[in-house]
């Protein structure tokens, strides 16, 4: 298994939002088409290089992959299987959610809270910046920095773990130079 | 609050004396000695508007998706919706993992192979009560989606719950709303927990009462009282919003289907 990861090397990519997830495709595609046999949801693997993704960079890149796809065997989406999709999609690709870069969209303001969701499971909290406050409002894209996907942890006692249906992040920025949703 | 919502109906039954229904939507007794008493299918009294009667009834039993369901959602619009995301490891509830397709880093992956079946048969159970012309009572308990739950059983001319649940609702209601109520004939759970973790009261009290429940079950959630799990992610806004277009589009698009059927046959 640690020699599949080799093959995905310097591409830079981010977990955005819904629209880039689900049709993400990789340039390199083809030599993972033969990984399908070894593919697994539950491998605890690491990817082995912890690369920190450059926001605007790998929302760019994804969109253009969109753009030129060459024809797969398994090309019509609607036929591909559960697995595969899981397989390629960036919030497996991306290992361990600790100090990864992505991006994400104010979605609900309350004050200095900012409620943004970056295409996880949950969403994630943030205190309003200092600098360039009024620049973030409902639908702004921002750079955070991933902690967890989901803040749980056992207590004594308890049987199963709490949770508090958060994930936590850092908030870095805005991101500059993203005008709306399409690229194109 | 919850009188008004789930108030006093006095409902005609359309064909008290349909056997063989492949759901078994048991009529309440309280509730049908008070509507035989004023049921108005004049039908029964005539053979040929009985056999009419039967026929609208019996044939959308005889396929296996009448309603046309599968069209309705693919795997990939349940991916999008992160439908597959579940809780980690240690929020894992011991009998969700025969649904989970494994763990990734502590995080529960849900099968969606599995949530496809669940899903069209829930969606085809539904479509069956709504054109039988039963009740459907939508029932969540996060606030996060009450508006959205609530706007859904008003989208589709059903009713919704997504406030406190009183301890005697369906168990009592003869003695809180008066004689005569009429009880949902399916309840859907779009979260099956209440506010603090715990199973929702309504799963064990609908179990009680012979009514049908359809619950979205996470997997940090009990699926043992529901009659038809749909094993996925039920806190994200997106995936919400898919089963409950999902729902409301298997409900219309039944009800249009009978009106349909009715008109037809009556010709």
């Amino acid at each position: 298994v640690a020699s599949n990861c080799k093959v995905k090397q310097n591409v830079v990519r981010s977990v955005g939002l819904l629209k880039t997830l689900s049709n993400f495709t990789r340039p390199r595609a083809l030599t993972v088409g033969r990984l399908y046999s070894s593919e697994t949801g539950s491998s605890t693997e690491e990817q082995p290089e912890d690369k920190p993704k450059g926001g605007f960079a790998a929302a760019y890149e994804l969109h253009s992959d969109l753009k030129g796809q060459p024809d797969f065997p398994r090309s019509s989406r609607q036929d591909a299987s559960f697995a595969s999709l899981l397989r390629r999609s960036p919030l497996m690709q991306m290992g361990p959610a600790k100090d990864k870069r992505v991006i994400g969209r104010i979605f609900h303001v309350v004050q200095d809270d900012l409620y943004i969701d970056f295409g996880g499971k949950f969403h994630c909290v943030c205190k309003r910046p200092k600098v360039e406050a009024e620049r973030y409002h409902k639908g702004t894209w921002v750079r955070l920095r991933l902690e967890d996907l989901e803040l749980t942890s056992r207590f004594l006692g308890a049987n199963t773990d709490t949770t508090l249906l958060e994930a936590d992040a850092e908030l870095l920025g805005l991101l500059e130079g993203r005008k709306g949703k399409t690229k194109e | 609050m919850a009188a008004r919502i789930l108030g006093k109906v006095v409902h005609s039954l359309r064909s008290p004396g349909v056997a063989g229904a492949v759901h078994s939507c048991s009529r309440h007794s309280f509730a049908s000695a008070a509507s035989a008493a004023a049921a108005k299918p004049a039908a029964a009294l005539r053979s040929d508007d009985a056999g009419m009667d039967e026929k609208i009834l019996k044939i959308p039993l005889t396929q296996p998706d009448f309603f046309n369901l599968s069209e309705l959602f693919t795997m990939k619009d349940l991916f999008e919706a992160r439908v597959h995301l579940g809780h980690k490891k240690g929020c894992r509830h011991r009998l969700m993992e025969p649904y989970l397709f494994g763990s990734r880093l502590d995080v529960d992956i849900i099968d969606l192979d599995q949530t496809m079946d669940h899903l069209q048969r829930a969606l085809n159970f539904t479509a069956h009560v709504a054109y039988r012309g039963g009740i459907v009572l939508f029932v969540s308990r996060r606030r996060q989606f009450a508006h959205l739950v609530e706007r859904t059983a008003q989208g589709c001319g059903e009713y919704a719950h997504t406030r406190y649940w009183q301890g005697g609702l369906l168990t009592n209601a003869p003695v809180q709303y008066g004689a005569g109520v009429r009880l949902p004939d399916l309840i859907i759970f779009l979260s099956t927990l209440n506010n603090v973790f715990q199973t929702h009261v309504g799963l064990r009290d609908a179990a009680k009462m012979n009514i049908p429940t359809i619950g979205v079950v996470d997997s940090n959630c009990n699926p043992s009282l529901v009659t038809y799990p749909v094993p996925g992610n039920d806190d994200t806004p997106i995936s919400m919003e898919l089963y409950c277009r999902l729902f409301k589009m298997t409900i219309n698009r039944a009800k249009g289907k009978r009106k349909q059927m009715e008109l037809i046959k009556g010709i």
